[in-house]
């Protein structure tokens, strides 16, 4: 995954239109396989770059290639990969499930997105919990009833399920205590090894930076 | 056995003897804490014994959930109604835990202050910032308001904020390091004699967090004032606290001078602890958490923990070991059989 020559301008203000320039002329690489560090101070733009990449944000000028197509003109079935391929993890666990919906169901709804035949559900669930190491008892629980470790480890297992190739982890430790971070860290490298993945890291821990990553770029 | 010769060789006796001699400020006896919930009885604090002296800064360390901030919500009487508080916690000969409310209302704010996690939250969103730190100056020392909010301006001065705007400014018009120093001039207006720090840097970036810090310690060390820091940021635990208490599961598994701590970890908890560091490589402790419904029988860190023994998961209450210095000083405390 690349992209090229980046430039994003957010505009604020109906009448006096103010813009602000947030990335200008940003390139990178994510290669198969490795972790690629984003590092900078708050308010960089490193968020709204990672949200570029999932494609959740359009940028203002400069391309995203994704298996060296752009991905603006992707169409059917390869927009579906691309979509599925890259996911994003945010740095809240909270703020990335339901709070109405327990955590069964938050799982149940990938599936059914994915249109997993009904009676699969049950063990792809149980499938997803075991692979990120959650037990089956959290299943009932509201995502206000579990720890911000377990909340990262369930919003990990509904990106897994989707069986992406890029993951783009925004904070995803800074939020948790220390020894959780190590767990979740330890997850995610795991993971790579398992199952090839790709991961744009953005943080602003040198530490976790330096543990996890392949390559670093700093904005 | 080796870990606590070695520990007993190199410790600092000169600091332990300080400690010794030194009036404890805060005594903390044997505090139980727990929730009726509709799962079943939470035992949030078990057996907590801790003591906080004059001038010195304690930290009690651990993970999320295992009972920090309701050890001191519990001291300043701000629990929920369902909670049933046992053990005593002697402030100037009183039992704080045994005081009425408008008796614990004349502690609170003047002698003992608390900085609480997410000031954004804590701080009232209609109300300026100034009269919201010159509020305890007017109920505690009756001044007019408008002395009372030179004071607050003052002390924002003193805190940083010395733009004049700030004082008539709403919460939600300053950012998370604002807010904070708005909540410690708040807390330090009155000069308390202790404060209670919950999480301060929680939810700020480094830099802010680092800078909020330095504030507290400053205000600390100028009003002679005892501080007790509730933490799960190590490295902040290890820069500002002459002592530490770690904390597991509700109880209080080792307590010590902070450099000796890091140095000899005695507990296997604060050695696995200290090995989810950076600077150790970020290994994980096995397993998680465990409930606090239904806590491990014996030592709560049997099933995770890599030193563990047969006698470990007894039913008997494990009891907090001393361990003395050549003068028969408290150099630390550890509740473990191995010790």
């Amino acid at each position: 995954m690349r992209a090229e020559g980046i430039d994003k301008t957010y505009v604020s203000g109906l009448v006096f239109r103010k813009r602000h320039q947030v990335l200008r002329n940003v390139s990178l690489k994510i290669e198969e396989g490795r972790t690629l560090g984003l590092m900078g101070p708050s308010g960089c733009g490193k968020t709204t770059l990672g949200m570029i990449l999932a494609g959740l944000l359009n940028p203002s000028a400069g391309r995203i290639l994704y298996h060296e197509k752009d991905i603006r003109n992707l169409k059917g079935e390869e927009l579906r990969a691309y979509r599925r391929g890259v996911q994003m993890v945010f740095q809240d666990p909270e703020g990335s499930l339901n709070p109405r919906k327990s955590i069964e169901r938050s799982i149940h709804e990938v599936l059914r997105l994915l249109k997993t035949p009904e009676k699969e559900w049950r063990s792809r669930t149980l499938e997803a919990l075991e692979g990120v190491g959650l037990s089956e008892e959290l299943l009932c629980r509201y995502p206000s009833q579990i720890s911000g470790g377990q909340g990262q480890r369930v919003a990990l297992s509904r990106v897994l399920l989707l069986n992406p190739r890029v993951l783009i982890l925004d904070e995803p430790t800074s939020a948790l205590d220390i020894s959780v971070q190590a767990q979740i860290l330890g997850l995610l490298k795991d993971l790579q090894r398992e199952r090839g993945l790709s991961y744009l890291l953005i943080s602003h821990q040198p530490e976790v930076v330096r543990f996890m990553s392949h390559e670093t770029a700093i904005l | 056995m080796t870990d606590l010769q070695d520990f007993m060789q190199g410790c600092s006796r000169a600091a332990s003897e300080s400690m010794a001699n030194n009036q404890a400020i805060l005594s903390i006896e044997d505090l139980s804490v727990s929730f009726e919930t509709a799962m079943g009885r939470v035992m949030a604090a078990d057996g907590v014994c801790l003591k906080l002296h004059e001038r010195e800064t304690v930290a009690l360390v651990g993970e999320t959930g295992c009972g920090k901030s309701v050890v001191v919500s519990s001291i300043v009487q701000l629990l929920p109604g369902n909670a049933s508080v046992r053990g005593r916690a002697i402030y100037e000969g009183r039992d704080l835990l045994s005081l009425g409310e408008k008796e614990m209302a004349g502690i609170r704010g003047s002698e003992i202050a608390m900085i609480f996690q997410n000031p954004s939250l804590a701080l009232n969103p209609i109300i300026k910032a100034a009269e919201q730190i010159a509020e305890p100056v007017i109920i505690h020392w009756r001044l007019p308001k408008s002395q009372a909010l030179d004071k607050a301006g003052e002390m924002l001065r003193r805190l940083g904020l010395g733009n004049r705007a700030i004082p008539g400014m709403f919460p939600f018009q300053l950012s998370g390091g604002m807010n904070q120093r708005v909540m410690i001039a708040a807390a330090m207006i009155l000069s308390p004699k202790i404060i209670i720090a919950d999480e301060p840097s929680k939810g700020l970036d480094a830099n802010s967090a680092d800078e909020v810090m330095g504030e507290i310690a400053r205000l600390r060390d100028s009003a002679g004032a005892s501080l007790l820091l509730i933490t799960h940021d190590l490295g902040l635990a290890r820069k500002i606290s002459d002592r530490m208490a770690v904390m597991y599961c509700g109880q209080i598994i080792e307590t010590g001078r902070c450099e000796d701590i890091f140095n000899q970890p005695l507990h296997p908890y604060t050695k696995a602890l200290l090995n989810c560091l950076p600077q150790r490589g970020f290994q994980p402790i096995p397993g998680s958490s465990p409930s606090m419904i239904e806590p491990p029988e014996g030592c709560r860190f049997y099933p995770r923990c890599p030193e563990r023994q047969d006698e470990c998961c007894m039913k008997a209450g494990l009891q907090m070991v001393r361990i003395l210095g050549p003068e028969g000083e408290v150099l630390r405390e550890v509740r473990c059989r191995l010790y």
